[in-house]
């Protein structure tokens, strides 16, 4: 298990919750590196992305590949929901946000958001776009919990629902899930996409 | 099973009494009850059953069921329809007990979601898998066919004829539509 007493260096840097410097790096390249093995890690680093989303890795072994992100100068979100090991709670919020210094969550959940605002970590909330009559109810969450950014899956429905997203909530889009050719990326950040989210290497500037 | 199967590549999705009528009128023999409360359509539904037309429901979406064995009894003995759809293996499991068909909700939101999805298929086997948003389906059929020869239904998203079209070329074998325009145009075509 990676704690501060067992790794050397010590963390790099305080937790840095600044949205301002994400927004300017996905200005920069609108990309993040959708990270779903640790051996996929080396080729985000020596890339352009200027964030890194961590899907799917262990909790209590992500501090050493947080870090190394972030030595890069590039951000490092973790998915909270789909890592293992970890409470999807308060308390496994702020074990990421305080032990190991993660600048932002990825969540599905409305309750989520909450916590991460509370340990001053930047929020991505999921909009899961599966079924057009879910869409209304999921809006009306989205707008309630209000997190700093939204990430809209799969990229293939984005263009059919851009329009009703912007009317109701003006927050900025992460288009994710299934971009996985230079066609669908242009297509999302055509209609507005603030950035686009890839496991796709080749789509890794 | 002595319940009716698909016939056909449109499956409308229905919500109450009104789209469920709509459907019927226009000459379907089969719909999926894919939102509102399944208790207050009880009766239309049941004898809709009655007549011969094949009732499918999604367990995740439908409110008024518990998702356990006496929620699948009443469906498959006392209300007589053909299929569950959930994205709960466990819950399939028990449905096809009870002789329901099974119909495997599988989201393909990313790839590892998708993947994740596709690897937790139930033993028997189902007798489909629906992917949702079914408008993504010609991005992932690919994906699907090299894990699962199941036959793929797509709902979600299909909102117009060419998407159901487009759906249908990339080898789904069957789409859901909760829009009326989508019924007209497939209650055209004739039953393949």
């Amino acid at each position: 298990m990676a704690i501060r007493t067992t790794v050397t260096p010590a963390r790099p840097r305080a937790v840095d919750g600044s949205l301002s410097r994400l927004l300017e790096a996905f200005g920069r390249v609108p990309v993040a590196a959708v990270i779903r093995r640790g051996e996929e890690l080396p080729r985000a680093l020596a890339s352009q992305v200027p964030v890194v989303f961590f899907l799917r890795a262990p909790a209590f072994h992500l501090g050493p590949l947080v870090w190394a992100v972030q030595a890069r100068g590039k951000l490092a979100f973790v998915h909270i929901d789909l890592i293992a090991g970890l409470g999807k709670d308060r308390a496994g919020i702020a074990f990421l946000a305080r032990e190991i210094g993660v600048n932002g969550i990825i969540t599905s959940h409305s309750g989520l958001v909450a916590a991460a605002r509370a340990e001053k970590v930047i929020a991505v909330q999921r909009l899961l776009l599966y079924d057009d009559l879910a869409l209304p109810s999921a809006l009306s969450a989205l707008d309630h919990a209000r997190p700093d950014i939204v990430e809209v899956l799969p990229g293939v429905i984005f263009p059919l629902v851009v329009n009703e997203i912007r009317s109701r909530l003006p927050l900025p889009i992460i288009v994710g899930g299934f971009v996985t050719e230079p066609a669908h990326r242009d297509a999302a950040l055509q209609r507005g996409a603030l950035a686009i989210s890839t496991s796709t290497t080749e789509l890794w500037p | 099973m002595r319940t009716p199967g698909v016939l056909g590549v449109m499956l409308p999705a229905v919500r109450d009494g009104a789209s469920l009528n709509q459907a019927l009128d226009l000459g379907y023999r089969q719909v999926l009850l894919e939102r509102g409360s399944l208790l207050a359509l009880v009766g239309p539904l049941a004898g809709a059953a009655r007549r011969g037309i094949a009732i499918f429901v999604n367990l995740d979406a439908v409110e008024g069921l518990a998702p356990d064995s006496a929620a699948l009894a009443f469906l498959a003995t006392d209300l007589g329809f053909s299929g569950v759809l959930s994205v709960k293996p466990h819950l399939l499991k028990d449905a096809s007990r009870f002789r329901l068909r099974t119909i495997q909700r599988i989201h393909a939101l990313d790839s590892t979601g998708l993947e994740t999805g596709l690897h937790s298929l139930v033993s028997p086997s189902p007798y489909a898998i629906a992917i949702a948003p079914g408008v993504a389906i010609p991005e992932v059929m690919p994906i699907i066919r090299s894990i699962t020869d199941t036959p793929v239904w797509g709902t979600g998203f299909i909102s117009s004829a060419e998407q159901a079209g487009a759906v249908l070329h990339a080898g789904a074998a069957l789409v859901s539509s909760a829009r009326l325009e989508v019924w007209r145009e497939f209650s055209r075509t004739p039953v393949s």
